[in-house]
């Protein structure tokens, strides 16, 4: 079905990059610079570089390539549930603390990844306990201990 | 004119130095063989972790030189056993290897790998050693104008041997090379691109920029993987794991000559382990393929692509160390990692710091030893790693990415900037281009910049200046030529009769 359409993805792109070669030049040019002896200032790099770069995405516009295989809607959100744990894992690695955190993200990532319920959490238990052990005492690197728990003790 | 590898030797030989090439060929080996990570991913995600053991740099270069050898080597058990290449430079290994698996010889395959990489990589090596001098010493009268020249025709050269799209490539490396001009432009003080962020005054920091790009949108790639079920899952057995001697004669011719071409092409800049193998296999399969045996488990086959790509993983440090140009992207990720310790690689490097040079020079030669030994024997239990399931591998990629970022930020930012790049990698890797490209054109572009900009301060301005000397015109012609004839080659030949090709 899908190689019957016109190929979407590749134009989509052209026009984004086109987009950024005129931010990158837009941005470029309201520089500040102050007076400098060199001839070539700091605008002309990233001038030259958005010409460049909306030529190529002309290319890519008028002689796109095939679509390639994009996730379908299933695939779609289990790569959201992913981003996601990934952004709570930031979220949380200070305020948390290393361990929990990272029992809670190793095992629902586990899951994520077809663990059984039981096995992801044996594997989040042990990865977090030892990657803990590795890192602080084989490698001396200071990983959080949580600021929430430093506040209620 | 060797005195820089004796004293590399001295350097190399040293306890630590020692332990880091094993700990670097074994850690290496283990991540190649992780499937679906290749070399590149496997530096990114160890390199943080070799910062904090606070190494001196020429420590640090032998330990991440040891992972890019090793996991050359460990990438080829992905291909052999599951037929799933590990990374780009593995596809072609897969075409002999895995048929020589399903016919019950995965053992002596894995064994033959072993022997045609380190035959390839020992060729490289010593090609290594006799070039980057001479090289070096023809780079002293490269002016910031012939290094401009330079990098334009590696992108080049990169836009038309990698990657099956030369516009993506091209774009990619553009994207690459903006990335670089964010944060405090040196020349004025000017901030660019930096949007009031204190954490992007210096740039995106260059291990946030790979971890992302690599690590994270790995991990999102592979979730795609997880439940598709188009590959042979299936493990074959191991059977004998030595190779014999007679196998290894068999297959001599191909190794020696894929061991010569692949360290060619891993000189040119830009044109990686991928190109490589495949050039050695099309060339063996061309010269020795009499009975139509390639492609059904003939061992020439896989001694081909396995000697031509580690010859070019080590020939790719000729242009790296010499003129400071990565040959591939996985040396350009090396590149940056010494940029981190205010080594610029380059012509000066063999007089100025010959003991990073020639010390990794001669890690070389040891780890290449290093892999054979621990390979050989080893085998079956490397082959063992190939088993461990996404869902264990997955989570301990995220955790060492966590770590590795924060540990040299203690900072959120730099953690939210890194899943901000994984995504960014991910759409690209999903919409058909290569990373390496971008990657390269982040570690070049500020050089690029720089040396532009001193050529027309040394001119006054004047543009001639970029092509007037001997070097950079002709490098400019080598590069418009690389653009040029792919394009203008087919039109040209598909005007004579077509008789020909059809009598092939």
């Amino acid at each position: 079905m899908s190689h019957l359409q016109k190929p979407v993805a590749d134009r989509l792109l052209g026009i984004v990059l086109i987009g950024l070669a005129a931010f990158v030049a837009v941005q470029a040019i309201q520089l500040e610079v102050p007076f400098s002896y060199e001839p070539v200032g700091p605008r002309a790099f990233p001038l030259g570089l958005s010409i460049l770069l909306a030529g190529l995405s002309l290319v890519l516009i008028f002689k796109p390539g095939a679509d390639g295989h994009w996730p379908n809607r299933v695939l779609s959100i289990r790569l959201l549930l992913v981003l996601g744990l990934l952004l709570a894992y930031a979220m949380l690695f200070t305020r948390l603390g290393f361990v929990p955190t990272s029992l809670m993200v190793v095992a629902a990532l586990a899951r994520l990844f077809d663990a059984t319920w039981i096995k992801a959490l044996i594997t989040g238990v042990l990865m977090s306990a030892c990657s803990y052990v590795l890192f602080t005492e084989g490698l001396g690197i200071a990983l959080p201990t949580g600021t929430w728990l430093a506040a209620i003790t | 004119m060797f005195d820089f590898l004796i004293d590399g030797f001295g350097v190399a030989l040293t306890p630590l130095n020692l332990g880091l090439a094993f700990l670097g060929a074994l850690l290496g080996t283990l991540f190649g063989a992780l499937p679906g990570i290749g070399p590149i991913n496997g530096i990114a995600i160890l390199m943080p972790l070799a910062y904090t053991l606070g190494l001196p740099a020429e420590s640090a270069l032998i330990l991440l030189a040891g992972i890019y050898t090793g996991s050359e080597y460990g990438g080829r058990m992905s291909s052999i056993l599951l037929n799933v290449p590990g990374d780009a430079g593995a596809v072609m290994t897969t075409l002999d290897g895995h048929p020589l698996a399903k016919k019950g010889l995965a053992g002596p395959a894995l064994g033959l790998s072993a022997v045609s990489s380190f035959v390839g990589a020992t060729i490289a090596i010593i090609g290594l050693t006799l070039f980057a001098p001479l090289l070096a010493e023809v780079a002293v009268m490269f002016g910031p104008a012939e290094f401009f020249a330079l990098m334009v025709f590696a992108f080049s050269s990169m836009s038309v041997m990698m990657g099956k799209d030369p516009v993506k490539t091209a774009i990619g490396a553009v994207l690459g090379v903006l990335l670089a001009t964010v944060g405090v432009d040196s020349g004025t003080g000017v901030m660019r691109y930096t949007f009031g962020m204190p954490e992007l005054y210096d740039g995106i920091d260059f291990v946030v920029m790979i971890i992302g790009l690599f690590a994270i949108s790995e991990i999102l790639l592979m979730l795609e993987h997880a439940n598709r079920k188009d590959v042979d899952d299936e493990m074959p057995p191991l059977g004998r794991v030595f190779v014999t001697l007679k196998e290894v004669l068999y297959c001599k011719g191909a190794m020696w000559r894929s061991g010569v071409l692949g360290f060619i092409i891993g000189v040119l800049p830009g044109t990686g382990a991928s190109v490589a193998g495949a050039v050695a296999y099309t060339t063996e399969k061309r010269l020795s393929d009499k009975n139509g045996t390639f492609g059904h488990g003939d061992m020439r086959g896989l001694a081909a692509p396995e000697a031509a790509n580690n010859a070019s993983a080590a020939g790719s440090f000729v242009p790296m160390l010499t003129l400071g140009i990565p040959g591939s992207g996985t040396t350009a990720v090396l590149l940056g990692a010494l940029m981190l310790y205010n080594i610029t690689p380059g012509p000066m490097m063999f007089t100025e710091r010959p003991e990073v040079a020639g010390g990794l020079i001669a890690s070389l030669y040891i780890g290449n030893i290093v892999l054979l030994a621990l390979n050989l024997p080893l085998a079956g239990v490397f082959a063992r790693v190939l088993t461990i399931p996404r869902w264990v591998l997955v989570p301990a990629i995220a955790i060492l990415a966590f770590v590795g970022v924060y540990q040299l930020h203690s900072d959120l930012t730099a953690i939210y900037l890194m899943l901000i790049i994984g995504v960014f990698g991910y759409l690209l890797r999903k919409l058909g281009f290569s990373l390496a490209p971008v990657i390269l054109g982040y570690v070049l572009g500020g050089l690029m910049e720089q040396n532009l900009r001193r050529a027309l301060s040394i001119s006054g301005g004047d543009v001639d200046i970029l092509w007037q000397s001997g070097i950079s015109l002709g490098l400019w012609i080598a590069a418009a030529a690389l653009l040029v004839l792919p394009w203008l080659v087919p039109k040209l030949l598909s005007k004579k009769p077509r008789e020909k090709t059809q009598q092939d």
